[in-house]
């Protein structure tokens, strides 16, 4: 029987017919007030945060403080633009290379996370060889080590490696994800029938080709979500960098706003960053929104498998 | 027709699925998955194996002024055990999490649940809305929210007077641990709910109709299908949730600067392990205390799919 | 077809719980990990600091000579780069290569990593005055004895030059200080009729006159995380918590439940409980506002305290404040105290000592520099050249409406100033007083019980930590 398998990744959201909810068909289905409200409460709780966020990108500092509009409406004047202006001229600029420094640890180390991800997730779902399990079992338990521990030991590593202040002693950590080799392989093992390698092997392709012409194309969905979820997690490191990083100029966008925000709190000497600090914020979150929002369909659908016709 | 909705859910079999052929496979061939292993086998021994086995080894070790560095044993895993600030700190955490986690399970559930159930345009945007939280680096969150409990800066008095109550102090320290949960769920609950709501979603809409042909009504297709059938999801996150939650330190460390009378030095057991390296410069006895924390980890995560080794399918 | 179906959903439900795990312990260890990220993922940022000194490349400021011996500089002084670039133009056999590595804490977590690691330690680093002792005994710093530390000794007064040395030794330069004055706002003592108190006694009596008065002020503020504050308010009824010496660097004397201490917590804890002193946190945007906003009358500062005020947002347009010395606990006999200050150390991963003691030395040793310290960054000198002269005492300070405070008020309290010696485990003991302070706020226990069980706590850890503790 020749099996047919597509790499369907369901819309969500689609009019397909199969995919009717559960709740309101046939006769007599009330319009659903109650989860309406529901709803309706669960937005704004999670939005209340992000909006004063909003709000407060558009405020100076004594606006902050002392505004008119209180801490969740805006004020009478509106600083957004003069804020933003700041932001490149504080330090020469700073911030937006704090940014670009984000981006470049979030993607190389996202996507090299992803690289080592997708051919370990196969090796390990697809062949069998000796040491596998034992292997596996020991990345997956790596899971339970708390990171404190190994700070101080990484940090002599990368000292002896002379990589200390480069950006390879951020990204080359950061291409761990054993999450990443868990998920690429429980995928794989179900998107990947043997049936379809073996044809290949008969057909006389080496594993080398079989992997990037006929498994690689069917993980795609989880290679995408691997992908998000490393760079996400690289764009959220924060206290591996503080402990290690001296030169402000290499710092990721966390750090860097932590640090602002450390300055301002101390008020030393009056220098007051807390509207760069909020409108900083603002703008460190937007690229991430953006790209969840850009990847819906493929996120949420790698998370679904390829049906087998 | 009977009424009772049980749906058999037989274990999987992969007999049918995979042909013996392990006599015919070539063992060489079989080698060739350390090929792919390979690069990710090397960054992992040497950041995390290497790392680890040097930790391990400074807590076997001590560094006081007296003596120098010598070794010591397991003498700092007994101190630790031992410690009432690590103590109080696992106390703390074992809290939390007995808190937390069903808190937000129970919340994700029922949020994916009703997603499920609706697909108006409402229900997609709050979908998203629920869901970009995550998209928010966890320090900039609890920045964030720093702000928020501020009695002076945030919005709580406008909020708490719109019920006519007075604003509690947040981060005091009889609130500060609901003020936590609070950062947390915001955080953390739209992931719970879109990986729930993925799973729902995976799940053969066939088996609502016949379940609506014998007659059942939207709720029980929700408790007697939808939750029995993601059960094996639900608890795998279940444990990584636990976890994660036993290694509970951003969140408060980012919050103590505001609320430093309610969230101490060794608030929970990785915040103390940090404190003592960095603060203390006892780096030894923290390694001792961050592998103590582990040790709690397992065996928490162990207890923890034990029970529920019939509902996880791991059994 | 409808087992295949089933065993299809059920293994779809497999396959989705497993990607669930995984996204979920993912996300959830960069809630808790130490590194912020996917616990898993690798300790990653462990970066270094400033490689072995050289910084490669590193220096926010411009070098301008770019031939000679660099030196890395880590200080986080405001206004520091127009000083560093002073001393590069006028330095042609050495240059500063100067970064920002964080400020307190932030900048102690990377040296002392470095430490650790031995490498990635700058040559010369900004340490503030209480941490001096705990990077001396991990052999961080190096002894400037050697280095020509002689040379400046004259420009600095004797007690400050003692709290920068230990057991024979010198290991750094001071540069900033701050002696402790007392900052009020005179509209609501005027509206309330209080007149400036001078003593303890009549800093109480002020309490109770605000508050009969209807005001809705306090008069202060009386933060359990202080730390160095509260130090020297203990410090200023005669306590001397510890004794400490270089030279028998395995000894401590541990005395934090003295008179003294438990003279200044009876009459603090008295204010607490009439509810005439607050007890917020310090160093909180709360706090801080309040400082500005006329919820307290009085802010008893040190002497970068009006930097401080005067860049803090929401201040109250109309306040109008002033400068005064710090109430004393005996008039006849007056006890003046420091908090807080910082200095230059070299240290002993620096590749050029000779270099970096020149730096540590001349970096804010000349008039010009300090003009920039003291104009644009608020700082209060300790190089007495500058601190002596009549520049630095008729300087009139707009924040006070002109008044001459350093004339006042300043120059008073750093002259008298002695001199304290902290402990090698300042970070603990800290915490702990904070600890034991907010303890007895919350009324668990009384002050006295408060100092005592300190007392015993700090006593424990240094004997664990292997100090003779006498």
């Amino acid at each position: 029987m020749a099996l047919n398998v597509s790499e369907v990744t369901p819309d969500l959201d689609g009019p397909a017919a199969r995919r009717k909810p559960a709740g309101s068909r046939g006769p007599g289905a009330r319009r659903p007030i109650g989860a309406h409200v529901f709803l309706i409460l669960l937005i704004l709780y999670f939005a209340l945060p992000l909006w004063w966020l909003v709000v407060g990108s558009t405020k100076d500092i004594s606006g902050l403080f002392t505004g008119t509009g209180g801490p969740l409406w805006f004020d009478n004047e509106f600083h957004l633009v003069d804020n933003i202006r700041q932001l490149f001229t504080q330090n020469g600029g700073l911030y937006w290379r704090w940014l670009g420094n984000s981006f470049l640890y979030a993607f190389s180390g996202g996507i090299g996370a992803t690289v080592f991800s997708i051919l370990a997730g196969y090796g390990f779902a697809k062949y069998r060889f000796r040491g596998r399990n034992l292997l596996f079992s020991a990345v997956l338990g790596s899971v339970m080590v708390p990171m404190t521990a190994l700070v101080i030991p990484t940090f002599v590593l990368l000292a002896q490696m002379g990589l200390t202040n480069t950006i390879w002693a951020v990204i080359l950590p950061s291409l761990l994800s054993p999450f990443g080799v868990y998920l690429m392989r429980v995928y794989t093992q179900d998107a990947v029938p043997d049936e379809l390698l073996d044809a290949a092997r008969v057909d006389g392709a080496g594993d080398l080709r079989t992997f990037f012409s006929v498994a690689l194309p069917l993980l795609r969905p989880a290679i995408v979500t691997v992908l998000l979820l490393s760079t996400v997690a690289t764009w959220n490191n924060y206290f591996l960098p503080l402990a290690v990083l001296s030169d402000t100029k290499l710092l990721p966008v966390t750090v860097g706003l932590g640090a602002w925000q450390a300055q301002s709190q101390s008020g030393a000497a009056g220098t007051q960053l807390w509207n760069l600090v909020v409108t900083g914020a603002l703008i460190s979150i937007i690229p991430l929104i953006i790209s969840f929002l850009a990847l819906q369909k493929y996120w949420q659908g790698g998370l679904s498998l390829g049906s087998l016709k | 027709m009977s009424q009772s909705l049980t749906v058999d859910l037989p274990s999987v079999t992969r007999a049918g699925h995979r042909p013996k052929r392990h006599g015919s496979m070539d063992r060489s061939r079989q080698r060739f998955g350390w090929f792919f292993v390979a690069p990710f086998v090397i960054v992992f021994l040497t950041f995390l194996v290497a790392p680890l086995i040097y930790a391990f080894w400074m807590s076997l070790h001590l560094k006081t002024l007296a003596f120098g560095e010598r070794f010591v044993g397991f003498d700092n895993y007994l101190q630790a055990f031992r410690d009432p600030q690590f103590l109080q700190g696992v106390g703390f955490v074992v809290k939390f999490s007995l808190v937390l986690i069903p808190l937000q399970m129970l919340v994700s559930l029922t949020v994916a649940l009703v997603l499920d159930a609706l697909t108006d345009r409402l229900a997609k945007f709050a979908r998203l809305m629920i869901f970009v939280p995550y998209a928010v680096p966890v320090v900039i969150g609890a920045m964030m929210w720093g702000f928020l409990y501020s009695p002076r800066f945030g919005p709580m008095s406008e909020i708490f007077g719109v019920f006519g109550l007075d604003a509690p102090l947040m981060l005091s320290p009889g609130n500060v641990f609901a003020s936590l949960l609070n950062v947390v769920t915001w955080q953390w609950a739209g992931y719970y709910m879109i990986i729930i709501y993925a799973a729902l979603r995976g799940i053969d809409t066939s088996i609502y109709e016949a379940a609506r042909m014998d007659g059942a009504n939207s709720w029980q297709v929700a408790l007697r299908i939808k939750v029995p059938m993601i059960s094996s999801a639900l608890v795998l996150i279940l444990v990584f949730a636990l976890i994660g939650t036993l290694q509970f330190f951003t969140e408060p460390q980012i919050l103590r600067s505001v609320a430093a009378g309610s969230i101490d030095a060794a608030f929970t057991p990785n915040i103390y392990a940090y404190t003592l390296a960095f603060s203390y410069s006892q780096f030894n006895y923290a390694s001792a205390i961050s592998f103590a924390l582990g040790v709690v980890v397992f065996a928490g995560s162990y207890a923890f799919l034990f029970l529920t080794r019939k509902k996880s399918g791991l059994s | 077809m409808r087992s295949i179906r089933r065993s299809r959903g059920h293994r779809r439900g497999w396959v989705a719980a497993g990607i669930s795990a995984a996204m979920v312990v993912t996300a959830l260890t960069a809630c808790s990990g130490g590194g912020g990220t996917d616990g898993t993922e690798g300790t990653d940022g462990t970066e270094g600091g400033g490689t072995e000194g050289g910084g490669s490349g590193g220096c926010t400021n411009q070098i301008k000579v770019p031939d000679a011996e660099q030196v890395t500089v880590w200080a986080w002084y405001p206004a520091f780069e127009e000083v560093v670039d002073l001393f590069n133009s006028t330095h042609d056999e050495v240059q500063v290569c100067w970064s920002n590595a964080g400020q307190g804490n932030d900048e102690y977590t990377k040296f002392s990593t470095a430490i650790e690691a031995n490498s990635g330690a700058p040559d010369v680093i900004m340490l503030e005055t209480e941490v001096l002792p705990s990077f001396i005994i991990r052999d961080a710093l190096v002894d400037l004895t050697a280095f020509g530390a002689a040379d400046v000794a004259g420009s600095y007064s004797p007690g400050v030059w003692e709290d920068h040395s230990n057991g024979g030794g010198v290991y750094a330069i001071p540069v900033d200080g701050g002696p402790m004055g007392m900052l009020y706002r005179q509209d609501i003592f005027d509206e309330a009729g209080i007149a400036v108190p001078t003593t303890w006694d009549e800093f109480a009596v002020a309490a109770q006159q605000l508050r009969d008065s209807g005001s809705s002020a306090m008069l202060t503020d009386f933060p359990t995380n202080g730390r160095a504050y509260i130090q020297a308010l203990f410090d200023q009824a005669g306590s001397t918590p510890y004794v400490f010496d270089g030279d028998n660097p395995t000894e401590v004397s541990i005395e934090l439940n003295d008179d003294g201490t438990k003279e200044v917590l009876a009459y603090w804890f008295d204010l607490i409980d009439k509810g005439l002193v607050g007890t917020d946190d310090a160093f909180t945007t709360d706090y801080n506002t309040k400082l500005v906003d006329g919820s307290y009358a009085v802010y008893l500062a040190a002497a970068w305290g009006p930097g401080y005020l005067s860049g803090l947002a929401g201040a109250d347009e109309t306040a109008v404040w002033r400068a005064a010395p710090l109430p004393q606990w005996d008039a006849t006999n007056p006890v003046q105290v420091n908090w807080g200050g910082s200095a230059f150390g070299v240290t002993s991963q620096a590749k050029n000592p000779e270099a970096a003691a020149l730096v540590a030395k001349e970096i804010f040793g000349t008039e010009d520099a300090w003009k920039i310290g003291i104009e644009q960054g608020a700082l209060f000198p300790l190089w007495l050249p500058i601190l002596e002269s009549d520049y630095f005492r008729d300087l009139e300070y707009p924040f006070f409406d002109g008044q001459k405070i350093n004339q006042d008020v300043f120059m008073e309290a750093s002259a008298g100033y002695e001199g304290f010696t902290f402990s090698p485990f300042q970070n603990f003991a800290y915490d702990k007083v904070t600890e034991q302070l907010f303890s007895a706020v919350q009324g668990e226990k009384s002050p006295e019980q408060a100092a005592d069980d300190l007392q015993q706590q700090v006593v424990d850890y240094a004997t664990s930590q292997g100090f003779t503790v006498n």
